[in-house]
């Protein structure tokens, strides 16, 4: 009864939209105020309607409006222009520039645009061009130092698409989550990471969009802008509005892109090449006095790599022509270097656009491949996108978003047991990577450098499975990790102009992926060969009513927004893994599985409904005042505590309408304040058993780890925020200032308990979790001149964080740990201290003199593993973005940096355990390589004060037991580097070529590039062959140890444009 | 004009509505419900890993490392208790809790008592590993976030008393989803009183006279009368419910442990047809070697040169022997040696070797001859000693149990002190404990060990 009631009050309304006011024609044409040219492609709107054109090559256009009507010219790079009617019929307008766009829109929560002067709070925009620059691979990848407050931690390019992680204004969750919620035209999609924290990092999904489609994203940083957001926004919104056609343009626009890059490995860890496998100097020899290189070794802590000869691993393969023989074993100070190939990035996008008086269309189509560094890897990507839009008559206009993505990859596995993580970590420095690269016997064996000694009878070798590694490229082409995913997002919706004033708009937008993702382990590796399948199933869908009222009375502007959302979600998955091995070498599939196959099918269901409205009122566009409210009903939440509220509210002041300053052009103050709030994963209210192992048809339950908790509460976050934007000399020199200040209050979080209750964790509200910071972004323009401009903008953010409460009795929330070796490290968070302290081993050092204390062998003593190392977040975090134009060359650079933060790097830990690292060759204060004998005046000298008698102590120890089974092992002091870097991360030379040429050939413009990604990192505190903003480890939040990190990626290619 | 609002209105108060699908919040994916059988079960699996652990086999000296020497050097660092609370013993309260315990899966008595029997054997051997640990205020979840640590001397007063109160619970009738006993009630009450009758011996220097009491107490009420009584973990040929061993030396093709010198030359000269199912030969040269313990690997070739773990040992379906009737054996010529019963060691002892050997070879047909070898004859002069030196023999592999024997009485006196470094005699506290429950981690090492966590400290039992 109800739904008939609303179509046919609908019904009346089209029926009343067809007898509006009379209409006459309107035309002229639109020139720029500087030169004079006509200007094609403005927007031309009827104030308060749908109605509007564009203008034509010529810059002309035409119009039906009412007499009375006003009309709105706008054009991106120009100021907006508005012109009354008053029954004429030809105006013709002049635009002029627009710097730094005063006027300029933004697109705001729920894609609202609106004045950016009247916005309360902060907002930043990057242009879409900002996206395609250098051929990025995660487009998220390209945010990193444009915006300020916005940190990016990446990973390295060889896992090609691997994971991006934002946080905007710190941590603001206990849990460390808390990602920005991802919005492609008003349609929220999922950034989700099937990533573990080791093994291929499959990247978060947020990178499906095609850059190629991005007009310009926009961040809301604090909860005000994403107070529309509600239960969703509380850590920002990414606002991302793609290309569209434009209405009014008859002719079709063609414009092609393609991009050719290479990819080279860089940033090798420094290694030494002095000493080679073993556990000792000598050799071990074969029943016939051979000496061989001790195979089962996997450090490089043996004899000197001086050219004896010895038999290597590939000489006990009868099936290898150098069976038997012996051969030099020496140096291969490139074996690492020489693994690596170079890789290929191709990318081509051609997109159509165009329009008529109604009706406008752009299709994009983008093909990405690229071939990794690490051999046999590769990334397929394709993208489709339609942006369509119909005026069905001058009420109703009708418009669909569709996008697609499909990625196919074969990815490198990361960390420290995966794939060719252990090359630092565990490695013999003679080993010759040439000769492995044939991996595999013409009779189908492979070839290994990790076995069993030989025989110590026959001096051969009967099992010939490797020991602890495989041949790199064994885990290249017989391991393999392959993920596929086909994805569908957008929207269709209606919007209704019932009157000028007053435009309704409904929209369903879905997002839906399918992600598959297999592993393979080969036959004649290490462990037990197997295959494992998992599809992953998602669909989002938002149904979303928008009600927005706009209006001028004098001197007031009044702008409404009333709604309602649906959030629905619902994923599953299917996992199947073989167990016990493979029936049938090469048959990888679960019917293969020689054991009862491990089985895991999930189902998540998730409903959101939300009801919000907003209003702000303006006054003579100077004084702005906002206020918002929502109200979410969360499905996971306990049915009596399911329903909050959100409100925020926010002002701004132009202060420069009163001043006569003349170098201010324009200055605003802005505050505000709002709440927003977060729900939790489903079924995390109510009791359940975890289903366990079935030993003989007995199925055993088990109570699960985490306990669950039925009384739970929304978490809530209450912030505060005040700016100033100013902008002087015309727009030469632009700044914008932001104070904030979030509280985030029972947080939601899995909180570890002590293991003597029987859990692990129990899910609470607990504790308090502020941040404070300030944001910085200083634009300007040093050098202008006929033909030559420059350009740059610098952006940074300080943020402090304190964790103010946890839970009564408890005082310490730990949010990660790792174990290597029985050493046990933590990211710890404590009450009154900054969020994700490490904490570690450290050195026992004397209280009085702060030396280090020394046991009775002279061996360093160090602390349990309770010593608190300091928060790992950054304290300053950037980006300087220059932009240089010189008539027709244009050149581009980014440079992002870090000041602070800091994380334990196993890799370096380890090579130092191994013997692999230079430090273990040094030459020590005798002259001495500190491998030499103690009594040939060798050894590592180590001074501090010996823990029995109090004495200093200088003495000197052996060199294998220090850095093997001490400091490399135990003592994580030792381990910890700081985070800072300054990186080059794009750089850009292009030419376009102007018109003289153009005439000859059937383009509109054309623009050649040279393009480098990645080229070089300018300064970092961390040695060598780490780099600091690469440590994302997959789908942890929070970077705060390095293991086996993927090599870094330098990418050097030519992009070239071209618009027909 | 007004219509416009009113349907607005109203048809976002539909949207905000908070009712929801009643099904909608509650996991699909994991089931409501338990049953006391399958929790219990759920905790059986546990049971191995209380004996299958290289730092246990390092403790007792049982096995050397070949390579990665680090472990066995006895390291100061800490040892987590965590999963047996997390795993086994939270699943046994829930069902000692429970008031909904469903009798077509056995007599509901019964499930309580195989829960209180196992919760008590769990509990033992982790307060003689660490000492005083969480005990009374345990298990609680949510209601008590901070468990104190509870005197060993309290805990072991009341294990016997629950386990004695279990034992009485019994009543005909056997349970179902029984991984180790397939729900026969006897064998748990014999069980039960065993564990009192070896908990018992344990305090045979700190309280020898509660020791006896209860030594006696136990059994008279029945203890384990054959090897078919013990208590032992059966792991299946499947990658599931293989054993630790097989992962570790077949799935990860770890050669990491040889057995020791201490344990090769207390068995090699006496031919101890034991010898042939603990170890290998050494491949170079066909003969028992066994490798020094705590001796710094030299050539990466000790895999070649001495004998590793025997193939029964490590295979995919080895039996873990947890209880055993040759324990029980020993015990009663140390209880006769120790005037707590009367009876003939000699013959008790004879009796413990012989059920050993059965245990482990399946057969007895040597036995007679080795108990004939004077280095095995027991030494009544040297009754402990010998007694003490057999039973390590026979707890092979379940290095944690000779270890505490080894705390108790010094015997094998022959372990070695890797770089110095004696053999430990607790293991230290989670280190995780002095966040999680701070104050009570602090008084707990503050009351037993002057406020040092060391692995040097002694438990109670351990003068």
């Amino acid at each position: 009864m109800r739904n008939k009631l609303t179509i046919m009050a609908l019904l009346a309304f089209f029926q009343i939209s067809g007898m509006l006011a009379q209409q006459n024609e309107v035309t002229g044409t639109v020139t720029v105020a500087s030169d004079g040219m006509t200007l094609p492609g403005v927007n031309v709107m009827e104030k308060g309607t749908r109605n509007g054109t564009v203008t034509d090559m010529e810059g002309n256009y035409s119009i039906e409006v009412a007499a009375d009507a006003v009309l709105v010219f706008s054009s991106l790079g120009f100021e907006r222009q508005e012109q009354a009617v008053n029954g004429r019929d030809i105006i013709d307008v002049i635009m002029t520039e627009d710097l730094e766009g005063l006027d300029e829109v933004v697109v705001t929560a729920l894609g609202i645009t609106r004045d950016r002067k009247s916005l309360g709070y902060a907002t930043q925009e990057v242009d879409g061009e900002n996206f395609t620059l250098t051929n990025e691979q995660n487009v998220l990848g390209s945010l990193s130092g444009r915006v300020a407050g916005v940190q990016v931690t990446g990973a390295s390019g060889s896992s090609m698409g691997g994971t991006q992680k934002i946080k905007i204004r710190g941590i603001n969750s206990l849990s460390g989550g808390g990602e920005p919620l991802l919005v492609v035209d008003g349609t929220p999609i999922s950034n989700a990471n099937f990533a573990g924290s080791s093994g291929a990092d499959y990247g978060n999904l947020g990178q499906d969009i095609n850059p190629n489609d991005i007009e310009s994203v926009n961040v809301l940083k604090g909860p005000t802008a994403s107070a529309l957001y509600g239960i969703r926004g509380q850590y920002g919104v990414i606002m991302i509005t793609t290309k569209d056609g434009g209405k009014g343009i008859k002719d079709t626009r063609v414009q092609l892109s393609t991009n050719v890059s290479v990819e080279k490995a860089g940033n090798f860890m420094p290694v030494q090449n002095m000493y080679g496998a073993g556990s000792s100097q000598s050799f071990s020899t074969l029943p016939n006095g051979d000496p061989y290189v001790a195979l089962g070794v996997d450090e490089s802590w043996g004899p000197r790599m001086d050219g004896t000869p010895v038999r290597h691993a590939w000489s006990f393969y009868t099936q290898d022509p150098g069976y038997g023989e012996l051969a030099p074993f020496s140096p291969q100070p490139d074996n690492i270097k020489n693994f690596y190939e170079t890789g290929h990035n191709i990318n081509n996008n051609v997109s159509v656009s165009g329009g008529n008086e109604n009706t406008s269309y752009r299709l994009s189509v983008n093909d990405t491949r690229i071939e990794g560094v690490e051999p046999n890897t590769y990334l397929k990507r394709n993208n489709i996108g339609l942006n369509t839009s119909l005026d069905i008559n001058d009420k109703i206009t009708v418009n669909s978003n569709v996008n697609y993505a499909r990625n196919d990859a074969q990815r490198p596995q990361q960390g420290s047991e995966y794939g060719t993580g252990y090359f630092v970590q565990w490695f013999q420095r003679n080993v010759d990577m040439n000769k492995l690269e044939n991996y595999q016997y013409s009779d189908g064996t492979f070839q290994h450098w990790n076995l069993r000694s030989p025989s110590s009878t026959t001096g051969e070798i009967t099992n010939f499975n490797p020991l602890y590694w495989n041949n790199p490229y064994f885990e290249a082409y017989e391991n393999t990790n392959n993920d596929r995913r086909d994805r569908f997002f957008g929207n269709i919706g209606v919007t209704y102009q019932v009157l000028p004033e007053l435009e309704i708009s409904a929209n369903v937008r879905s997002d839906m992926y399918t992600q598959n993702i297999e592993t393979r382990r080969g036959f004649g590796g290490t462990g037990v060969p197997g295959y494992t399948v998992g599809k992953y199933q998602n669909t989002e869908m938002n149904y979303e009513l928008l009600a927005q009222y706009n209006k001028e009375f004098g001197d007031f502007s009044i702008n409404g927004t009333l709604g309602g959302n649906i959030f629905d979600r619902r994923y599953s998955y299917v996992y199947q893994g073989t167990q016990g091995g493979l029936t049938t070498p090469g048959f990888y599939n679960i019917d293969a599985s020689i054991d009862r196959p491990t089985t895991t099918s999930y189902l998540l269901r998730k409903q959101i409904r939300s009801g919000f409205a907003m209003a702000s009122v303006g006054y003579q566009d100077t004084y702005f005042v906002e206020a918002s409210i929502r109200n979410d009903n969360s499905s996971t939440l306990p049915e009596e505590n399911n329903s909050y509220w959100y409100p925020s509210f926010s002002g701004s002041m132009v202060f420069s309408e009163f001043t006569d300053w003349k170098p201010l052009t324009f200055g605003k103050l802005r505050a505000s304040y709002a709440q927003a709030g977060s729900d939790l994963a489903p079924y995390q209210t109510s009791n359940f058993y975890t289903v366990g192992t079935v030993y003989n048809n007995i199925n055993t339950l088990s109570v699960p780890n985490s306990l669950p908790n039925p009384n739970i509460l929304p978490s809530f976050a209450h912030s505060y925020e005040i700016g100033v934007d100013l902008r002087f000399l015309n727009n030469r020199l632009g700044l914008d200032v932001t104070y904030y200040e979030q509280r985030n209050k029972d947080q939601i979080i899995d909180l570890d308990i002590s293991g003597a209750t029987g859990y692990s964790s129990r899910v609470l509200n607990a504790g308090e979790i502020t941040n404070n910071g300030i944001e910085l972004s200083l634009t300007g323009t040093p050098v202008k001149t006929d033909n030559f401009r420059w350009d740059a903008t610098l952006n940074l953010n300080r943020n402090r964080s304190e964790v103010v409460e946890l839970h009564p009795g408890i005082d310490v929330y730990q949010y990660g740990s790792t174990t290597y070796s029985s050493v046990n490290s933590y990211l710890n968070s404590y009450e009154g201290e900054p969020f994700g302290s490490l904490i570690g081993q450290a050195y026992q050092r004397d209280e009085a003199t702060g030396q280090i204390l020394l046991d009775a062998n002279n061996m360093p003593l160090y602390t349990d593993a309770t010593h608190n190392f300091g928060s790992v977040l950054p304290d300053l975090t950037g980006g300087f973005q220059n932009n240089i134009q010189f008539g027709n060359f244009n050149l581009a650079a980014m440079i992002d940096f870090q000041k602070g933060g800091q994380f334990f790097s196993r890799s370096k830990m380890l090579a130092v355990r191994t013997g692999q690292d230079p430090v273990t060759v040094a030459t020590n204060s005798n002259g001495a390589n500190v491998r030499d004998p103690l009594e040939e005046g060798g050894g590592v000298e180590v001074s501090g004060i010996s823990a029995d008698t109090g004495e200093e102590v200088t003495a000197f120890v052996d060199a294998r037991s220090y850095y093997r089974n001490v400091v490399g092992r135990r003592i994580y002091e030792e381990w910890l580097y700081d985070a800072s870097y300054i990186k080059l991360r794009e750089v850009r030379l292009g030419y376009t070529f102007g018109p003289g040429v153009m005439e000859k050939l059937p383009f509109e413009a054309v623009n050649l590039a040279f393009i480098a990604r990645n080229p070089a990192m300018l300064w970092q505190n961390a040695p060598e062959g780490i780099d600091p903003s690469e440590i994302s480890t997959g789908s942890q939040d929070i970077s705060w140890y390095e293991s086996g990190q993927l090599i870094s990626v330098r990418s050097y290619g030519l992009n070239l444009n071209i618009t027909f | 004009m007004k219509r416009i609002y009113i349907i607005l209105l109203s048809s976002l108060f539909i949207w905000s509505c908070n009712k929801f699908d009643d099904e909608i919040n509650t996991n699909p994916n994991r089931p409501s419900e338990a049953s006391g059988t399958q929790l219990i079960a759920s905790a059986q699996l546990s049971l191995p890993g209380l004996s299958s652990s290289p730092k246990g086999a390092f403790m007792a000296q049982y096995l050397a490392e070949t390579q990665y020497v680090g472990q066995s050097l006895y390291p100061q660092e800490s040892t987590s208790f965590y999963s047996w609370y997390q795993s086994p013993l939270i699943n046994l309260q829930t069902v000692i809790d429970s008031e909904e315990l469903n009798g077509n899966d056995g007599p509901v008595a019964n499930q309580k008592a195989v829960a209180k029997i196992l919760k008590a054997y769990y509990f033992w051997n982790i307060t003689d590993r660490w000492g005083d640990v969480p005990y009374f205020d345990a298990l609680q979840g949510g209601d008590n976030y901070t468990p104190t640590y509870d005197p060993q001397e309290e805990i072991y007063n009341d294990l016997f008393s629950e386990l004695q109160e279990a034992g009485d619970m019994i009543v005909s009738g056997s349970i179902n989803n029984d991984i180790v006993y397939n729900g026969d009630m006897a064998k748990w009450e014999k069980f039960a009183n065993t564990l009192r009758m070896l908990m018992a011996l344990r305090l045979s220097e700190v309280d020898p006279d509660k020791g006896s009491t209860e030594f006696n107490a136990a059994v008279n009420d029945g203890v384990f009368e054959s090897n078919s009584d013990n208590l032992v973990y059966r792991h299946l040929a499947d990658a599931d419910n293989q054993s630790y061993w097989f992962g570790q030396v077949v799935n990860q093709n770890r050669e990491w442990w040889a057995l020791t010198e201490t344990l090769v030359e207390e068995m090699k000269p006496v031919d101890d047809p034991r010898l042939a199912v603990y170890g290998e030969p050494a491949r170079s040269s066909g003969e028992y070697v066994g490798l020094e313990f705590g001796k710094e690997e030299v050539t990466g070739t000790e895999t070649e040169e001495y004998s590793l773990l025997g193939s029964d040992i490590y295979a995919q379906d080895a039996p873990v022997y947890l209880v055993t009737y040759g324990q029980v054996l020993f015990a009663m010529a140390e209880a006769v040696e120790r005037g707590w019963i009367t009876g003939d060691a000699e013959e008790y002892y004879n009796m413990a070797v012989e059920a050993s050997i059965e245990q482990w070879t399946g057969n007895t047909d040597e036995v007679d001859e080795f108990l004939n070898n004077p280095e095995i004859a027991f030494d009544a002069d040297n009754a402990i000693e010998s007694i003490s030196n057999q039973r390590w023999v026979h707890l092979y592999m379940f290095g944690y149990e000779a270890w505490s024997e080894w705390r108790r009485t010094g015997y094998p006196n022959d372990l070695v002190e890797p770089n110095g470094m004696a053999v430990p005699t607790r293991l230290s506290y989670p280190d995780n404990e002095a966040f999680n429950n701070e104050e009570n981690y602090y008084e707990a090492i503050d009351r037993q060990f002057g406020g040092d966590d060391s692995i040097y400290g002694n438990v109670w039992w351990d003068e």
